[in-house]
């Protein structure tokens, strides 16, 4: 088995996250969370090599398969964004995401991904781009595929962390809030961390963003049991 | 304030020589690994200790007052104030009279809503408080200030504490016990008729201006838990 057990972990949780939710997206509830978490699926299974080397061999063996990572990726950021903005009621971290500044953003961050893509001379499928380490359009194209999750994620974390405070939440809730928090949080270290050269994060390499994955995706199916479970819990209040 | 366990066993030997553990529980009505666990612990708690002294016919103020921290129980054993009462009355009971008077169909009400209620123990606290109790509170008794309010919110508060704001206010060490809830009104020295004659003793005004207080209190509660509600929901809809 090729890969990182943790990386194994997360694909094998984003796609339990998103099979448990089939059922509800059926009734039309919850479809963005939904999508988010196939497409989380669709980029954890392609940064393994038994995965991502035949997808990419069938796309043309041009390493279009991490271009696919990336644009899913801003996508996942975008759809959990705006639920988690509308979820802890952020007005301002919404308009951060879609406002006139998330918007540009955003279309920078994807224009710059497709021309840097574009430059860089990727002729062979390597996984992650890691034969093509050092190649300066190619570190730049990886830099800026980690700094819109990055930015996205540290609007969230504070909301996130603000609701695992909440006293009066269902701890359920809590747990959750404080699991987004922390992969948020991560996310947003990852991509900092990252745009120091020559700084070697050894193992956090891997661990940062895809222990991010995990918690956050640990969030949300817990909210999704919560959600589940969750019945009206005062009896008469003017009792 | 829980008991030690050593001394528990001591005092269990005394009243119940023969008696093995297992039918201890069975006369107090308790679970068997309940006391089990916290004979490990070395912890025995109060209320398991008066359950104890209920099943063997003792007063359970008595039995509680030979154990270290409590012995001073009986001799601070008096009548509930009329604050006091007052704090245990249901709002609901409040209203009934207000409108009973209003109507002119009766002066007093004899039937009051049972307590403990929601908000006996922050009530009663609110009631004996004279000015700056949580703060002495936390002092004397080493809890921090939040986990008080924690307490108090879920409407709990440890037979320690409960003793210690007794003793802070000067009012009857029994009390805090009574509206916990861990002693009964005849166990912890309130007249069963207490409540409603302190009740029916309000003049129309100071009935009016305690039904505007409960009113107050229990709106800002309801707005509070419709804002947790209503974030649990936006969490729900958005996320799950």
């Amino acid at each position: 088995m090729s890969g990182h057990l943790i990386q194994w972990a997360a694909l094998l949780l984003c796609v339990l996250g998103a099979l448990l939710r089939v059922p509800g997206v059926r009734r039309g509830r919850g479809r963005m969370i939904f999508a988010a978490l196939v497409l989380m699926s669709i980029a954890v299974a392609l940064s393994l090599p038994p995965i991502y080397l035949p997808v990419d061999g069938v796309l043309g063996g041009w390493n279009a398969a991490n271009l696919v990572i990336r644009l899913s990726l801003y996508a996942v950021v975008v759809l959990l964004g705006l639920r988690m903005a509308a979820a802890f009621d952020a007005e301002r971290v919404r308009a951060l995401i879609v406002g006139p500044v998330g918007i540009s953003v955003l279309l920078l961050t994807v224009a710059a991904t497709l021309v840097l893509f574009a430059l860089s001379d990727l002729s062979e499928s390597s996984t992650g781009l890691a034969r093509y380490h050092g190649q300066q359009t190619v570190e730049r194209y990886a830099d800026i595929g980690r700094l819109y999750p990055g930015y996205v994620s540290a609007c969230l974390v504070v909301p996130a962390a603000a609701g695992s405070l909440h006293s009066g939440s269902r701890p359920a809730h809590r747990l959750a809030c404080f699991l987004l928090a922390a992969g948020f949080f991560s996310v947003a270290c990852f991509a900092v961390l990252e745009l120091f050269q020559g700084l070697d994060l050894g193992v956090f390499e891997v661990v940062l963003p895809f222990g991010a994955i995990l918690l956050v995706v640990s969030g949300l199916t817990l909210i999704w049991f919560s959600r589940r479970r969750g019945r009206p819990r005062q009896r008469n209040p003017l009792a | 304030m829980a008991v030690t366990a050593k001394a528990f066993q001591l005092w269990r030997q005394e009243i119940a020589p023969t008696d093995s553990v297992s039918d201890l529980c069975r006369s107090a009505g308790i679970k068997r690994s309940t006391l089990a666990q916290q004979l490990v612990r070395g912890k025995v708690s109060v209320s398991t200790l008066l359950a104890v002294a209920r099943g063997y016919g003792l007063d359970p103020v008595c039995a509680l007052a030979q154990f270290e921290g409590y012995t001073d129980l009986l001799t601070g054993m008096r009548a509930p104030t009329s604050a006091e009462l007052l704090s245990q009355v249901s709002h609901r009971d409040i209203l009934k009279l207000l409108v009973a008077r209003g109507e002119g169909t009766g002066n007093g009400l004899s039937d009051l809503v049972p307590f403990p209620h929601r908000n006996s123990v922050r009530a009663w606290i609110e009631a004996i408080d004279p000015g700056d109790l949580r703060q002495q509170l936390s002092e004397r008794s080493g809890i921090a200030r939040q986990n008080l309010s924690a307490q108090l919110s879920a409407g709990r508060l440890s037979p320690g504490l409960a003793i210690d704001a007794s003793r802070i206010a000067g009012v009857s060490l029994t009390s805090g016990l009574v509206v916990t809830g861990l002693l009964t009104c005849a166990e912890g020295g309130w007249p069963v008729t207490g409540r409603a004659d302190a009740l029916n003793a309000l003049s129309d005004t100071d009935l009016v201006l305690l039904a505007r207080d409960r009113l107050d209190a229990l709106g800002k509660q309801l707005r509070k838990a419709d804002a947790d509600e209503n974030r649990d929901r936006a969490i729900w809809e958005n996320l799950g």
